[in-house]
């Protein structure tokens, strides 16, 4: 019986899997206020319920029953009983070129996302935060993962990413503390957004070869000590900018953070990544990583590769910062400390080093959960912690380490017996 | 003039508090090549345990509002049973954080490390809640004066106690069996282990001394700025961090000496120039020590990597 | 014409230790070279002076011409010379095939732009060097191997796949330092025939650190001995077999066959 329907599941593609993504949310759209008030509840529960769940223990089987009826069924049956056209519809697509096919995939997704995101504010902001997250992580995991320094310097490339990407749109877009009133009207900020956090991302770079040099000639502790001294440092030197705001941190950037915003940086964001790590040059990190000598014998440019993959990271993680300001429309370089340095490992070391998979799991396992338990802050930071210890112990580099991310691989239909595999 | 050798002796003080948390950081990753990242978190809790221990003294030696014990013993003890209970704990943490993930890739120790240190801060909040505890005085401040200097008894007794803390350690490592099976596991952790003695009992004596020490250097800091925080040992740990890399991996006595240095350089700095600008100068000042002497004072140059 | 490499007066110590002294050797395109000496002699030294892993105190290193002395250990790689190591310095993390695809990084042209976007020029270049890798994987008969992690491969073939990864760099001389160290009989004359084969099929210049003599007099045209980081002789192979001065330093203290 179990085995017949993990077959089952096993024959859905990745489309089937989106259509019973659509069938949960459709059903939560529907019936979930009325299955809420059926089951004794005052209100449909946020987020899987982790909340209502700690409150009132009681309540756990009704939760329960609501996350089945509302997420698990609808999806798990729309994905078994539209499994044959699906695979046909992806047996099609299948033989189109790959980026015409993932592009047709991403349009889907993201019309689901954006159904989601539209019942109401708080689905928003979590689903905003969660793509922001992918890209943070991503980004860390092309340093610490792939390029296997233990660098601690995010936060402080978020921070320049941040700052930067907010003094130049409230420059342009707003009557702000720096001078002159708006030199570009609003509505210019979807063309200007994009090349303002290019612009962060790459200013962000720059700054990464305070931390990317000294790599040349230590590792490990030593760096760990040098990419956290740069965190405080910047931490600092915002604090000591009045003009900035100081440690009052500085608000009112334009709402330019949207929902198309954040989901096309994060697709752009994982396809780039994706294609560098895959790349000749990108996969010489790896070598660095596991022999520099040897990856030395065999041409590899080791001082480029290492500085390529700190600016590459640095900039991918300015512009989180930036999409992160942009979000919130209010920093302060308090956001930016360490607790935002153990948010980010915990994603990263529980998704798992060396792999896109890993990242996306990561970031929105880590960052849902955190959102489930942000009214519980204290809880939060004592379950993550836990999880990740956990983690830590029974898989070291992360639960999907060392996985290649192949978008061909992932959207082909699965009916046929003989292209079975482990995709991830 | 004057005003120069106030401050030298705050920086003495200062320093101590680095230099004892700092033996602690240097001494674990001499055994295990690993660093505690839970160590700032031990010298917070060794503060908190002194609070509660403190309290429960001055309670049973009291009656009515005097106390029957003169104060440097209640001091005595509190020291004693906080460093007892910290070194309890740093064996905790070497048997869930760290033995489980002897053979995993190092930066996954630290990882736990950090995460363990997550959650003392957080379990303090939850415990005690959000407010803010002062630690009792349990000796009466005395000012001295000399040539313009002020001296307080509490301030040389925080120095005082932290320099024979580290000579006994120093005897401790030179003199009996077991610091020398810790010297000689930093030499070489793979023979060592052939010669009889188990990392499975100098590694968790080596967390436990030195969270003795940092639960030391906990109360003695209390004495000196006496409102308690659970986040105190966040950035206290990691300058302590970063005076343990300044003296070379591994080099107790180096790492000692670098806690010292380190807080000369704090308190001079800050003499110099605005408080707010205190982190900054002396972050940039240990980039550019690291930057151009990559291993530390005393350090030698051998390529332990925190790697996958 | 200029020799292939043709080291002159190469000298190195560290702290106070004379490691290299007066290293002068010429090695010819197409030639095969060893390098004999006992324990300590400074044979892998030698390798990573001419490497570019140290930079040799004086004496200069031409290879085609061209002082490489001091340069990069990876400007010297993409030069021409190939080397294996003594214990085998694999990627531990990697399957198989990226080892080599990543030995083509000198060769790759399509730069960070082809790395990050994916432009039709970079997916050009990576299908020819996953096909040219499987070529080199198949001449090194590793290829059924391709998609595993390199660890989980036996001794003998992670030994293959380090050569085939040297290959990959395209080099004029190959340095093979200790290439059956460990090996059992069988695969020592397995490996004979995957150096003879690589010397016929590339015309690549070999230079090979080797302990065993049989696999020395069989492969080498000259061989050169090493004692205290001084050549005490230098000759073809029945020349060293009877030298006096090697069978003192080095051949008489063991079974010469």
């Amino acid at each position: 019986m179990m085995s017949r329907f993990s077959m089952l599941c096993g024959e859905v593609p990745a489309l089937g899997w989106l259509l019973g993504i659509l069938a949960s949310v459709t059903a939560e759209y529907v019936i979930g206020e009325d299955l809420s008030n059926i089951l004794g509840m005052d209100k449909a529960p946020v987020l899987f319920g982790v909340l209502m769940a700690f409150k009132e223990p009681l309540m756990i089987p009704n939760l329960l029953a609501y996350a089945f009826i509302i997420y698990v069924f609808p999806a798990v049956s729309t994905g078994i009983l539209t499994r044959v056209p699906a695979n046909r519809l992806a047996g099609r697509l299948d033989h189109l070129p790959v980026i015409i096919s993932g592009l047709l995939h991403i349009s889907f997704l993201y019309l689901i996302i954006h159904f989601w995101a539209g019942m109401n504010d708080y689905h928003l902001i979590v689903i905003k935060i969660t793509m922001i997250s992918v890209i943070l992580t991503l980004s860390m995991n092309v340093i610490n993962g792939y390029m296997g320094e233990f660098s601690c310097s995010h936060p402080g490339f978020m921070a320049i990413g941040a700052y930067t990407t907010s003094v130049m749109t409230l420059v342009l877009f707003t009557k702000s503390r720096f001078g002159a009133g708006p030199i570009l009207p609003e509505a210019a900020g979807p063309f200007v957004f994009p090349i303002v956090l290019v612009i962060g991302g790459l200013l962000t770079s720059l700054a990464a070869l305070i931390v990317a040099i000294p790599s040349f000639r230590t590792r490990g502790d030593y760096l760990a000590i040098i990419s956290l001294a740069f965190t405080f440092m910047i931490k600092s030197i915002i604090e000591n900018m009045e003009i900035i705001g100081g440690a009052r941190g500085l608000g009112d950037q334009p709402d330019f953070s949207g929902l198309t915003a954040v989901f096309a940086w994060t697709v752009l964001c994982i396809w780039v990544v994706n294609n560098f790590v895959t790349s000749v040059p990108g996969k010489a990190m790896n070598a660095v990583r596991d022999n520099e000598s040897a990856a030395d014998a065999m041409t590899v440019n080791t001082r480029k590769t290492k500085i390529t993959a700190f600016m590459f990271g640095a900039f991918w993680a300015g512009v989180a910062g930036g999409l992160l300001a942009h979000m919130l429309r209010y920093i302060n370089p308090g956001t930016f400390g360490l607790q935002k340095l153990a948010e980010i490992f915990a994603m990263v070391y529980f998704g798992g080093l060396n792999s896109i998979y890993g990242s996306i799991v990561g970031a929105a396992s880590i960052s849902l959960l955190g959102e489930a338990l942000r009214p519980l802050e204290l809880y939060k930071w004592i379950v993550i912690p836990l999880l990740l210890i956990i983690v830590m112990i029974k898989r070291p580099t992360g639960l999907m380490a060392f996985m290649e991310f192949n978008m061909k691989k992932l959207l082909r239909p699965r009916d046929r017996g003989k292209e079975e595999g482990p995709v991830g | 003039m004057v005003y120069f050798f106030q401050n030298f002796l705050n920086a003495l003080q200062w320093g101590s508090f680095y230099a004892l948390i700092a033996l602690g950081y240097s001494m674990v990753y001499g055994i295990l090549m690993l660093f505690n990242f839970a160590h700032g978190d031990v010298f917070m809790t060794g503060a908190y345990i002194g609070l509660g221990t403190a309290l429960f003294f001055t309670m049973i030696f009291s009656s009515g509002a005097v106390s029957v014990v003169p104060g440097w013993i209640i001091l005595v003890l509190t020291i004693l049973s906080s460093m007892a209970l910290a070194s309890i704990l740093g064996m905790i943490i070497e048997r869930i954080g760290y033995r489980p993930l002897r053979n995993a890739p190092r930066a996954s120790a630290a990882i736990t490390g950090l995460m363990i240190g997550i959650i003392l801060e957080t379990g303090n909040l939850a415990i005690l809640g959000a407010q803010r505890f002062s630690f009792p005085s349990i000796i009466d401040t005395v000012t001295w004066e000399a040539g313009g200097i002020f001296f307080t008894n509490k301030k040389i007794l925080i120095v005082a106690v932290a320099l024979f803390l580290m000579a006994a350690l120093h005897v401790f490592i030179k003199k009996t069996k077991w610091g020398m099976a810790m010297r000689a596991m930093s030499y070489d952790p793979l023979a060592v282990p052939l010669m009889g003695v188990s990392v499975n009992i100098v590694a968790p004596m080596t967390f436990a001394i030195g969270s003795g020490l940092a639960a030391a250097a906990g109360v003695l800091y209390s004495m000196a700025y006496p409102v308690l925080d659970p986040m105190m040992g966040v950035n206290l740990g990691w300058k302590a961090f970063v005076a343990a890399i300044l003296g070379g991996r591994g080099s107790i006595m180096g790492a000692a000496l670098a806690g010292f240095i380190l807080g000369f350089i704090e308190i001079f700095v800050a003499m110099i120039f605005p408080s707010t600008l205190r982190d900054l100068i002396a972050y940039s000042i240990i980039l550019a020590i690291l930057t151009f002497r990559p291993y530390g004072f005393f350090g030698q140059a051998h390529s332990a990597q925190l790697r996958l | 014409m200029d020799k292939l490499l043709h080291i002159e007066k190469m000298s190195h110590s560290f702290g106070g230790l004379q490691a290299v002294q007066n290293f002068s050797l010429e090695i010819g395109a197409g030639e095969i070279v060893g390098l004999i000496g006992p324990n300590g002699a400074g044979k892998t030294t030698v390798f990573n002076l001419i490497t570019g892993v140290y930079k040799p105190v004086s004496g200069r290193v031409m290879l085609r011409g061209r002082d490489i002395a001091g340069e990069q250990p990876h400007t010297i790689a993409s030069l021409g010379i190939g080397r294996t190591f003594q214990n085998l310095l694999l990627w531990r993390h990697m399957n198989v095939l990226d080892h080599v695809k990543i030995a083509h990084y000198s060769q790759v042209t399509y730069g960070l732009a082809g790395a990050f976007f994916g432009t039709p020029r970079r997916n050009r270049q990576e299908r020819e060097i996953e096909q040219t890798s499987m070529e080199l994987l198949k001449r090194f008969r590793v290829d059924h191997f391709a998609l595993l992690p390199v660890g989980s491969l036996p001794y003998g073939a992670q030994r293959r796949v380090e050569i085939a990864r040297a290959m990959a760099t395209r080099p004029r001389l190959l340095l093979l330092d200790e290439p059956t160290a460990g090996m059992t009989p069988d695969e020592l004359k397995e490996m004979i025939g995957i150096i003879k084969g690589i010397h016929a099929d590339y015309g690549v210049a070999i230079l090979l650190i080797e302990h065993r003599m049989k696999f020395v007099m069989e492969l080498c045209s000259r061989i050169v001995t090493l004692v205290f980081g001084e050549i005490i002789a230098e000759g073809a192979p029945m020349e060293i077999r009877n030298n006096p001065k090697v069978i003192e330093a080095y051949l008489g203290r063991e079974d010469i066959t």
